[in-house]
């Protein structure tokens, strides 16, 4: 039993190495998971621009979310696809560690990158801006934005599982993209969408943890109607659902690709 | 047997081989639901969120240029989601080639340069234009940007202009990608540039100088006010100076690209350093 938690934390210490060694070799990876960030960032500011003062807080928020979005699941399904493409997808499923744990370390290790993507994008937005935002509470804003990670951490894993079971993971990517930004409301409260998608905007961790956050750094802001505390007790427990779900997904496929042997196609 | 008389492959040989092939190996996303996703998803989501933004900041009824602030970002949209297919997937392809092993065999054959890059930008201007087209649609009967029949032909040529701008652009970028490691660094940023300098969402006037003669550069920049002029129902003395320009965006960035690619192939060939990525 030790030396199947031993093997388990070396194949995520060793995922998170190699990931942070590429990082390091090739730090220009990081610009295309800026760019629109930055971009949204800036062009959400000038549509703001004018209108109260803390606007400026969503579109740092908004952005930077949407910088760890693109670090966390894009990180993850990208190293998935490479694995497929380079032939080392089926080696590592058949290794005796769970795939699970070489996923953790990308994960970790693109949540670290996504939290320095969040910080490139707050430094460029304040500066276009001019000045910080307006934060009644900003001790309050730093803890509930790294739970905010959390929430996208916990989407990143479960979502890295069905990357190994698609060869749609790009497709999803890119054309869920925009579907996702607006469904979890990262630029604008998800209540002002039509009623009949909040449901299902409430599947997902991070659309309560930013309501929480909206609530806690917006003076004045309407989310949902339940407000602060009944958003971060769904966050929690949606985060708390999804990181246990993840385990039996990532058992569920790798048991199923093994048994039909298409792992290798793409 | 003289050098004259070895078999060469046709201008309209080449170009169709490429138009045809491209897609289904070097173009990035051009598999069927990834042109379905760009032509039909991402412009809705796209205009979605931009539009709920300006919802949110209450300006939404604010006059902009002829139209309402939540019509204009609307349009902008519409037209600018033409980079996906335009611009991204053909940058790409300089990529595709070199990680497949194919572009040393592209350099030294006597293919025509010309032929090989109109043909491989065929099919991205069909789903450029597919994609401006289902946009402008989802504008006109989502989002209450008004159009009136008479100003359908306009439309049409400034969309089909704007189309083939687009592509030349991505051709270009293309030809830059093939001197770079990697060209998708280069596609990403041309590809979400446009929302902030081209005048998708705010007016080029409210940049900063510098950035406003950024945005003069762009090939969507004046693809999208000839776009808003023609929706406007402005006549052809406006439209024809913006066809123009339109036209000589596209005409500079094939002539750029064409001049590249050929730069940089000399290079190429003198260092051996191709398929480096």
């Amino acid at each position: 039993m030790e030396a199947f938690e031993a093997s388990r934390r070396r194949s995520t210490s060793a995922s998170l190495r190699l990931a942070l060694l590429q990082f390091v070799a090739d730090p220009q990876w990081l610009i295309p998971s800026m760019i629109a960030p930055v971009i949204f960032g800036l062009v959400s500011f000038e549509l703001f621009r004018g209108y109260g003062p803390y606007f400026l807080t969503y579109a740092i928020l908004g952005a930077g979310m949407m910088s760890m979005w693109g670090q966390t699941l894009y990180g993850s399904g990208w190293a998935t696809g490479q694995d497929r493409v380079f032939g080392t997808l089926e080696p590592t499923m058949q290794a005796p560690t769970p795939y699970l744990y070489v996923v953790l370390g990308r994960v970790i290790w693109n949540v670290l990158s996504g939290l320095l993507g969040g910080l490139i994008v707050y430094v460029v937005v304040v500066g276009a801006a001019g000045g910080p935002p307006a934060l009644p509470d900003p001790v309050a804003f730093v803890v509930l934005f790294l739970f905010v990670m959390l929430t996208l951490a916990a989407v990143g894993v479960v979502f890295a599982a069905f990357y190994v079971y698609t060869r749609y993971a790009g497709f999803i990517q890119n054309i869920g993209e925009f579907a996702f930004y607006v469904g979890t409301g990262c630029m604008f409260p998800v209540v002002l969408l039509p009623f009949w998608t909040n449901p299902i905007a409430l599947f997902f961790p991070p659309t309560w943890a930013l309501d929480a956050l909206r609530y806690a750094s917006i003076p004045g802001y309407v989310g949902f109607s339940w407000g602060f505390w009944p958003d971060l007790a769904g966050a929690v427990a949606t985060t708390a659902a999804y990181l246990a779900l993840a385990g039996s997904i990532f058992h569920r496929v790798e048991r199923h690709v093994l048994e039909v042997g298409n792992l290798a196609d793409y | 047997m003289t050098e004259a008389a070895v078999p060469r492959a046709s201008f309209g040989r080449t170009f169709w081989t490429n138009a045809i092939f491209a897609p289904r190996t070097t173009l990035g996303f051009m598999r069927i639901d990834f042109v379905l996703g760009t032509i039909f998803v991402i412009p809705l989501t796209q205009m979605v969120f931009f539009t709920f933004v300006v919802q949110l900041s209450g300006g939404a009824n604010t006059s902009v240029d002829g139209l309402t602030q939540l019509q204009f970002t609307a349009l902008g949209n519409a037209v600018a989601t033409v980079t996906y297919s335009s611009v991204f997937s053909v940058c790409q392809t300089t990529d595709s080639e070199k990680q497949q092993g194919t572009m040393e065999h592209i350099l030294v054959s006597p293919a025509s340069r010309l032929a090989l890059y109109f043909g491989r930008g065929l099919i991205p201007i069909l789903i450029s234009l597919a994609t401006v087209s289902v946009g402008l649609a989802y504008a006109f009967l989502l989002f209450g940007v008004p159009v009136s029949a008479s100003a359908l032909p306009a439309l049409a040529v400034s969309v089909v202009l704007t189309a083939f701008a687009m592509v030349g652009f991505g051709l270009l970028l293309g030809g830059v990608a093939l001197y770079l490691r990697t060209s998708i660094i280069l596609g990403n940023i041309f590809l979400f540039a446009g929302l902030l300098l081209s005048g998708v969402n705010f007016p080029l006037s409210a940049l900063p100088g510098p950035l406003q003669y950024a945005g003069y550069a762009l090939p969507l920049t004046w693809g999208l006010a000839a776009i808003r002029a023609a929706v406007l129902g402005q006549g052809l003395g406006s439209l024809g100076v913006l066809w123009a320009a339109v036209a000589a965006a596209a005409a500079i960035s094939f002539g750029s690209a064409i001049a590249l690619w050929e730069v940089f192939e000399r290079r190429a060939l003198a260092t051996g350093s191709i398929a480096r990525f």
